[in-house]
């Protein structure tokens, strides 16, 4: 079974003046899970991070931002390079030229973005005091008159006409409302502003100038055409500078963020004024290499011991102290199993002391998906285009969903082309079974359409000589999803009980799993017995008479001893989870249902096109109607071909996560994370691949 | 022509798959609003929220088996 990896727990004592080769060290391993020291208990406090990490934090800081205002995707391809060269040029002030370079453009922008902006909202105002015949210095420069001027929603000047002792201009447009200068003595402004209000006056503070409005329009304008071309050049000037700098500003990112990462690790262990102390979870295969392996780098400096290999029982976890309770978990999985971790982890990472369900998932997650979409029509594309998604994307969601699509369609041909015989909804052979149910539609074949004959090894290589028809044979497909739940879920107590006995022991295992395997069983052979006597007609009755009897009767002693077992723990959870268990089989069938419906709609649709638009029946059809047929053939399939997708890989995935691993899953591990540098933008040359990573 | 027997099968199948998508799809419902709720504050939710959210589809499965026993065997 596939445990997660066996863990040993060591503690490395070294010298703190060579603290930062060991640190080098530890993560050339990637074999060192840290476990946290926490200040206080044994009278050791933790460490301060590195001292030139300020720096290189300041440093990363400022790359970030000028990544984010040169706009560089996160995801930017740049060449690699080599760590020496970027740790010069980072030691060199690099960071801090290239800002400064940087910084000069991004100012000029902001700069010209902000007078863009001023000269925009006066060319606003000089556009709505355009039809006003006065001169812009004419509104300002009294001594005892105001000018009043503004936009507003109705014609005031019926108002204004009566109103004494003012100069006024009024310019209005029922659609586009208007504009009002007034001109009165400093004392009746606020009675004028009062008036105005009514007419829906906003106050527009006149823009300074001398002369005509339109003259002064025109000006403007030009302005704004030369800083917009000056905004243009220094876009491109940015553009210019990010393809410049690009490969540094990445590179350095990852080089700081990796310098500031190991820098840190100090935090997490104990220090003394000589010397650190660290403990640490490591694969128990890798104790004696890492122990060698720091040995011969750091000689005397460091001294590495083996505490304990941590066992799966419970009891082991629960005598240590707080923070050695909780044991990393390590899959420990083959390279197809690992594409199945994800769907895992989706629930919960497992503990370290149960079975990790992945290799579970691997096997009946594409089994399952390929049952319900069996049809190599379907199965093709699912192949190719899960085959594309492993090759490329190295996204861990789309690579899941490319792993389930690519095994799925495996299995979906297999069972399209040696149980169900079908492509696109379409029986390879013809069968000569009369169509009683689905009666009336064309029962269109691929023999019939191609105008071929298949071999006669291929026919009868299929069930019944044609395939398993899934609107047909829907009993032998329902039966079959059914035995396929009991497998399954037995697989699933099994699991549980396995769980138990290496956490508690055999006893305890059986106390509290094997009840429900007991009571599962009785409750299978119940209900077979049950179909046995319903069952009227006498093929498939397989007990009968004096059978039944004993039978029923096993199956009840089995059923009521572990309702008797279970008791003791679960009181009457026992019973009443009883219907639950045939609830869980019965859930099975919607392997056949799904595979039904998605048979039933490539029926309608086959029969929409074939039956009516081509008509095959009715002889040779016409090219228009071929055309229109053929694409309406490819679109409502790709339809159903779609929902496969949904429908077929959620119900899939669906059956694994509630009837699988309730049965035995308890997961809230945390996942082994050992030190390790993983570089994208840079790359370490011949020379210093010993020193570091 | 049918007789009405087989009509009245027909019937029953129907309702047996209509009523309890009518009620699984209640029942989602609020499992589905809580769901999505919880996903956005903890992502990490997801799979737990997911195995919650098809609870309740079980319930359209067995009216499935209802009616296709009610077609098929009946």
């Amino acid at each position: 079974m596939s445990l997660p990896e066996s863990m040993s727990r060591i503690v490395i004592v070294g010298t703190r003046s060579r603290m930062e080769d060991a640190i080098e060290a530890f993560y050339k391993l990637k074999a060192l899970h840290l476990i946290d020291h926490t200040t206080g208990a044994d009278g050791l406090s933790i460490g301060m991070p590195m001292s030139k990490n300020a720096k290189a934090s300041e440093r990363l800081l400022k790359v970030r931002a000028m990544e984010k205002e040169l706009g560089i995707a996160k995801n930017a391809k740049t060449p690699k390079v080599p760590v020496d060269e970027i740790r010069s040029q980072i030691n060199a002030d690099s960071v801090e030229n290239v800002e400064n370079e940087i910084m000069s453009v991004l100012d000029r922008r902001n700069d010209l973005n902000q007078r863009i902006t001023e000269l925009n909202s006066k060319k606003k105002s000089l556009e709505l005091l355009g039809p006003i015949p006065v001169d812009l210095d004419l509104y300002s420069g009294y001594k005892t008159i105001t000018a009043i001027v503004g936009s507003v929603t109705e014609d005031p000047t019926d108002v204004l006409k009566t109103t004494g002792d003012i100069e006024y201009f009024v310019s209005f447009d029922k659609k586009e409302g208007g504009v009002v200068a007034v001109f009165s003595k400093n004392a009746d402004r606020d009675k004028i502003s009062a008036i105005l209000a009514d007419f829906g006056f906003t106050e527009i503070s006149v823009p300074e100038g001398k002369g005509p409005v339109n003259e002064i329009l025109a000006v403007t304008d030009e302005k704004l055409v030369d800083l917009n071309g000056q905004l243009e050049s220094v876009g491109k000037e940015i553009e210019a500078l990010q393809m410049k700098h690009q490969t540094f500003l990445k590179a350095s990112d990852e080089q700081l963020s990796i310098e500031i990462e190991k820098g840190e690790v100090p935090l997490k262990v104990a220090v003394t004024e000589y010397s650190y102390i660290m403990d640490a979870w490591v694969p128990t295969e890798k104790v004696e290499n890492v122990k060698n392996e720091l040995e011969s780098k750091l000689g005397n400096d460091i001294y590495v011991e083996f505490q304990e290999t941590r066992g799966r029982k419970m009891e082991e976890s629960e005598e240590v102290e707080d923070r050695y309770k909780k044991v990393p978990t390590k899959f420990n999985n083959g390279k197809i199993t690992k594409e199945f971790q994800y769907p895992t982890k989706l629930v919960s990472v497992p503990k370290y002391q149960e079975i990790d369900p992945s290799v579970l998932i691997m096997i009946f997650l594409p089994l399952m998906f390929g049952f319900m979409v069996g049809d190599c029509g379907y199965a093709i594309p699912f192949i190719i285009l899960g085959a594309y998604g492993l090759k490329t994307t190295h996204h861990k969601d789309w690579r899941a969903i490319a792993t389930v699509l690519f095994f799925g369609g495996i299995w979906a041909f297999i069972f399209g082309f040696l149980f169900f015989g079908e492509a696109l909804g379409m029986h390879f052979v013809t069968s000569d079974v009369t169509d009683t149910i689905w009666g009336g539609g064309v029962n269109v074949t691929w023999d019939m359409l191609l105008g071929v004959t298949f071999p006669e090894w291929f026919s009868g290589m299929l069930p019944f000589g044609h395939g398993v028809g899934k609107l047909h044979a829907v009993t032998l497909l329902l039966k079959l999803s059914v035995y396929v739940g009991i497998v399954h879920l037995m697989i699933g107590y099994l699991c549980g009980f396995y769980n138990k006995y290496i956490q508690h022991g055999f006893k305890e295992a059986f106390i509290e799993k094997g009840g429900w395997i007991l009571s599962f069983i009785g409750m299978v052979i119940l209900c077979f017995v049950l179909t046995q006597v319903m069952i009227v007609e006498d093929a498939s009755i397989v007990i009968r008479g004096q059978q039944i009897l004993i039978v029923t009767a096993i199956g009840f002693v089995m059923l009521i001893a572990g309702v008797i077992i279970n008791f003791k723990r679960e009181k009457a959870q026992a019973i009443l989870e009883l219907p639950g268990m045939v609830g869980n089989i019965l859930s099975y069938t919607r392997l056949a249902a799904i595979g039904m419906s998605k048979a039933g709609m490539a029926l309608a649709f086959n029969y929409i096109v074939f039956g009516m638009i081509i008509s095959i029946q009715n002889g040779t059809p016409g090219i228009l109607m071929l055309i229109i047929g053929i694409l309406l053939f490819a679109f409502l399939h790709l339809v159903i071909w779609t929902l496969a997708i949904l429908s077929g890989g959620l119900h899939a995935l669906r059956l694994q996560f509630v009837e699988l691993m309730t049965k035995f899953f308890e997961g809230n591990g945390t996942e082994f994370k050992p030190l390790k540098i993983k570089r994208e933008k840079t790359i370490l040359t011949t020379e210093n691949i010993n020193k570091e990573v | 022509m049918a007789d009405v027997g087989t009509g009245l099968i027909a019937i029953g199948a129907g309702l047996a798959v209509g009523l309890t998508g009518l009620g699984a799809g209640m029942a989602e419902k609020d499992v589905g609003a809580a769901a999505v709720g919880a996903i956005t504050e903890n992502e990490a939710l997801f799979g737990k929220a997911m195995i919650f959210m098809v609870l309740p589809e079980t319930i359209v499965i067995f009216g499935l088996v209802i009616a296709i026993m009610a077609i098929f065997v009946m």
